[in-house]
C-alpha cells in the first residue's frame, strides 16, 4: 500500500467569527494528483498555508511524510515545493538568477544547485529567457517562472496553488502537462484550481470543498456516481409545447426537462437508450429541430448538485 | 548558505530603482542646488576677509595719526581692514570696479564713502565712528587736562588697533555647511526604504516573496540577516558617493578627519537602514503604506534637524521638546559631522557616535523580535 504523504486530521481555522476551514479531513498518498477543488473563498489557500505551517489554526493535526509539521521542520521542508497563487518573484533579479536564488535556499552544493537550475529552466521552457527580468516576460511565461522556481530542487511533495489563474491556454495546457510529468517523475502533487475542467484532465483524486469543508472526496468516477445526473441530452429546436414537455418528462430515466437559450434540456438519471426515446418524443409530434448532444456528467455537474441542494438550501 | 543569500540581496537591493534615485541623484541634485544657492555667499559675505579701504589723506597732520593706527591695525593677526592710500579720483574708480568697499577721508575727522549696504561696509562704518569718537575724547582732554592726553592718546589708540577676529573654534565654520550635514543626514534616512524592504520581503503576512521564505528550509534569522547585511553595505556605498560628491566636486570643507567623516557617515547609514527595518516589521499595513510612513518619518527628523530651516534646529533646542533632537537620528547625524569639523576634543562627537550605536542596535533588535514570528494568524 503506498505511503500516505500527507495527512489532515479535523483541520479547524478561524477569522474571527468567520470559519475558513470546518473540520477538514485530508489523506493524499504517495504518487497521487490530488485535486483540491472549490470556488473562490471556500478555504483551499487556508488548508494549504496551514499544511506549509504559513498559518496558524485553531485546531487539527498535519502529518507530512509521517512527520508533524512546524515551522523549524527544516528537513520535512526541504521535501517540499510549492507554487503560490501569487507569482512571487524578485523584478530585479533574471529568470536565471531568481531560479538560482531560490533553489539555494534548498540546495546549497553549488554544482548540483546548477544542475538542478539547469534542468527547471528547460522543464518549464524558459531556455531563451533566462538573461530576462520578470517585468520583460508575458503573464504565462511569468507563471513558468514562478513554478520553476517552486520545483528547481526536485521536492517530493509539489503544491500548486491555482498555478494558471490569468495564463493563456498555451501556457495552461504547458503547465498541466507539465505537472503530469512531475508525477511521472515520482512527485505526489496537490492541485488547488477552482478550474473543473482542469482538475478533471490531471487529477486522480479529488476532494471538493465548500465553505470550509469537505463536502465530497473521491475519484472522477466516484464523484460523478454521487450525482442523480448521468446525462444531458440538449437539442437545438423551438419553444416546445406542453404537451411535449410532459411527454418527455413521463419518459423512462427522466427526471427533470427545462428550455433556456434555444435548448431544450432533458436530464436523465441512469438508464440506456435515452437519447433514441427522446428523439422518438419529438418525431411523433413532428417536431423539427437542430443540433442534438449527448453529454455525460462532469465536475461542474459534481459541484453544482452538490453544493446547491445539499450546502446552499440548507442555509 | 550566508553567501549566496548576500549576494542576490546585494545584487537586488542595488537594482531597486528608489535607492539609486533617492540614495544617489537626489543627493547630488540637491547638493549641487545648496552648492549654487549658498556657496557664494559664505565666500563673499561671511567669511571673514580684511575689508580692503582706500584711504584719501587730506590733512597731514590727521593723517600721521591715522596712518599710525592703521598700521598697528593691519600688521595685528586676522587683521580686520587693509588700507590703500591713494588720492580722490583713483580711491572712487577702485570704489566703482569694487576693488575696495569703502573710501576713509581723513579731515581734521573721518568721513565715509561706501557703494552698498554689507557687513563689511557695516564694519567700515562702526570703525570710523569710532575713531572720530576717540579723536574727539583727546581733543577735549588736551583742552581740559593737556597733562592727561598721552595716557589717553595712548589708550584709546590701543582700544582701536586691537580689534581684531577671535576663532571660536578649530575648523570650518561656515553656516551653511551646515545644510550639507543635513543633506548627508537626509540620505542617512532615505535608507529607510532598503531597510523597509529588509521587513517586508522576509515576512510571510507582507509579501509573497516573504512567504516563499517562509516555508523555505533556510531559518528565518538567516535570511534577514544577509538581507541586513547586504542592506547596510549598500548604503554605506550610497553614503560614501554622495560624501565624496559633496567633498570632491562641489569642495565643502569637511575638516581634515576625514577617514572618521567616512566611518561616520557608514555609521549614519546603518542608523537609516535599521530605522527602516524596524518600521518595516511593525503592524502589517502593506508595503506602500510603510514606504510612504518611512517617507514622512525621513522628512519629519530631517526638518527638526533643520534641513528645510536652519532656524528650526534653534527653536527646537530653546522649545520644552530640546530632548528631541538628541534622540533624532537625523540631528544626531549632522550633530556628528558638525562635531568632527567644529571641536578640537571628540567629547561630543563620541557622544553622537554612541547615540548612533545605541539607535541601529536598538532598531535591529525590536526589528528582529518583531518577525521573528514563525506562524501568522493571517496572510
Amino acid at each position: 500500500m503506498a505511503q500516505t504523504v500527507v495527512k489532515i486530521q479535523n483541520l479547524v481555522k478561524r477569522y474571527k467569527e468567520l470559519i475558513a476551514v470546518d473540520h477538514f479531513d485530508l489523506d493524499i498518498k504517495q504518487g497521487e494528483v490530488f485535486g483540491l477543488l472549490g470556488p473562490n473563498g471556500s478555504g483551499k489557500t487556508t488548508t494549504i498555508n496551514c499544511l506549509l505551517s504559513l498559518l496558524d489554526f485553531d485546531k487539527g493535526e498535519i502529518e507530512i511524510f509521517g512527520e508533524k509539521m512546524t515551522p523549524t521542520n527544516y528537513a520535512l521542508k526541504k521535501r517540499v515545493g510549492v507554487i503560490s497563487q501569487n507569482v512571487a518573484v524578485y523584478d530585479e533579479l533574471t529568470v536565471y538568477e531568481n531560479i538560482d536564488y531560490f533553489c539555494g535556499l534548498y540546495i546549497t552544493d553549488k554544482e548540483t544547485r546548477k544542475k538542478y537550475v539547469d534542468e527547471a529552466i528547460k522543464f518549464v521552457g524558459l531556455e531563451e529567457f533566462t538573461k530576462f527580468r520578470p517585468k520583460k516576460l508575458s503573464g504565462g511565461l511569468l507563471r513558468r517562472l514562478n513554478i520553476a522556481c517552486g520545483i528547481a530542487h526536485k521536492p517530493e511533495l509539489i503544491i500548486l496553488d491555482e498555478p494558471t489563474v490569468a495564463v493563456d491556454p498555451q501556457s495552461r495546457n504547458r503547465i498541466l502537462e507539465g505537472i503530469l510529468e512531475l508525477n511521472a517523475q515520482g512527485a505526489t502533487i496537490i492541485y488547488t484550481s477552482h478550474y473543473m475542467e482542469e482538475v478533471e484532465q490531471i487529477c486522480s483524486r479529488i476532494a471538493i470543498m465548500d465553505k470550509g469543508k469537505n463536502i465530497a472526496l473521491g475519484t472522477k468516477a466516484e464523484l460523478k456516481k454521487m450525482i442523480k445526473n448521468t446525462e444531458t441530452v440538449s437539442i437545438e429546436m423551438q419553444q416546445p409545447d406542453d404537451d411535449t414537455t410532459e411527454k418527455m418528462s413521463a419518459l423512462p430515466h427522466v427526471y427533470d426537462v427545462e428550455y433556456k437559450d434555444g435548448k431544450l434540456y432533458v436530464y436523465c438519471s441512469g438508464g440506456k437508450h435515452n437519447l433514441i426515446r427522446i428523439l422518438g418524443v419529438l418525431q411523433q409530434k413532428d417536431i423539427h429541430f437542430g443540433r442534438v448532444y449527448s453529454e455525460l456528467p462532469t465536475l461542474n455537474d459534481v459541484f453544482l448538485e452538490i453544493t446547491g441542494k445539499q450546502l446552499r438550501d440548507s442555509e | 548558505m550566508f553567501r549566496h543569500n548576500f549576494k542576490y540581496d546585494l545584487i537586488t537591493t542595488l537594482r531597486v530603482k528608489e535607492v539609486i534615485i533617492w540614495l544617489i541623484i537626489y543627493p547630488i541634485a540637491l547638493g549641487t542646488f545648496f552648492k549654487v544657492a549658498f556657496g557664494n555667499i559664505y565666500d563673499n559675505d561671511i567669511k571673514f576677509t580684511a575689508v580692503k579701504t582706500a584711504v584719501v589723506v587730506n590733512s597731514e597732520e590727521s593723517g600721521r595719526t591715522f596712518r599710525q593706527i592703521a598700521e598697528n591695525m593691519e600688521n595685528a593677526d586676522d587683521a580686520m581692514f587693509s588700507f590703500v592710500y591713494t588720492d580722490k579720483d583713483d580711491a572712487m574708480k577702485q570704489l566703482e570696479k569694487e576693488d575696495v568697499r569703502g573710501i576713509i577721508f581723513v579731515d581734521d575727522k573721518l568721513s565715509l564713502t561706501v557703494s552698498s549696504n554689507s557687513l563689511k561696509s557695516t564694519m567700515l562704518e562702526r570703525f570710523v565712528e569710532k575713531y572720530n569718537l576717540n579723536a574727539k575724547i583727546i581733543g577735549d582732554t588736551a583742552s581740559s587736562d593737556p597733562t592727561k592726553i598721552a595716557a589717553v592718546t595712548n589708550a584709546l589708540t590701543e582700544e582701536i588697533s586691537s580689534i581684531k577676529s577671535e576663532a571660536l573654534s578649530q575648523g570650518n565654520t561656515n553656516m551653511y555647511d551646515q545644510y550639507f550635514y543635513n543633506l548627508l543626514g537626509m540620505v542617512a534616512l532615505f535608507g529607510t526604504i532598503t531597510g523597509l524592504h529588509v521587513a517586508t520581503h522576509n515576512q510571510g503576512n507582507l509579501s509573497s516573496l516573504g512567504a516563499r521564505k517562509c516555508i523555505s528550509p533556510t531559518p528565518k534569522s538567516k535570511t534577514i540577516l544577509s538581507c541586513l547585511c547586504a542592506t547596510f553595505v549598500v548604503q554605506a556605498i550610497c553614503m560614501v558617493i554622495s560624501l565624496t560628491f559633496i567633498i570632491t566636486v562641489l569642495r565643502v570643507d569637511m575638516g581634515n578627519r576625514l577617514p572618521l567623516v567616512y566611518l561616520t557617515s557608514i555609521l549614519a547609514g546603518t542608523v537609516g537602514s535599521s530605522m527602516g527595518f524596524f518600521i518595516g516589521s511593525v503592524g502589517r499595513f502593506g508595503e506602500s503604506t510603510k514606504d510612504a510612513i518611512c517617507t514622512a518619518v525621513s522628512l519629519l527628523l530631517c526638518f527638526a534637524s533643520g534641513l528645510m530651516d536652519a532656524s528650526i534646529k534653534q527653536k527646537i533646542a530653546e522649545s520644552s521638546f530640546a530632548w528631541f533632537n538628541k534622540v533624532n537620528p537625523a540631528a544626531v547625524i549632522c550633530e556628528s559631522f558638525f562635531s568632527l569639523n567644529i571641536y578640537k576634543d571628540y567629547t561630543r562627537y563620541i557622544q553622537c557616535v554612541v547615540t548612533m550605536i545605541i539607535t541601529t542596535v536598538v532598531f535591529v533588535t525590536l526589528g528582529l523580535i518583531m518577525t521573528r514570528r514563525r506562524k501568522y494568524a493571517s496572510l
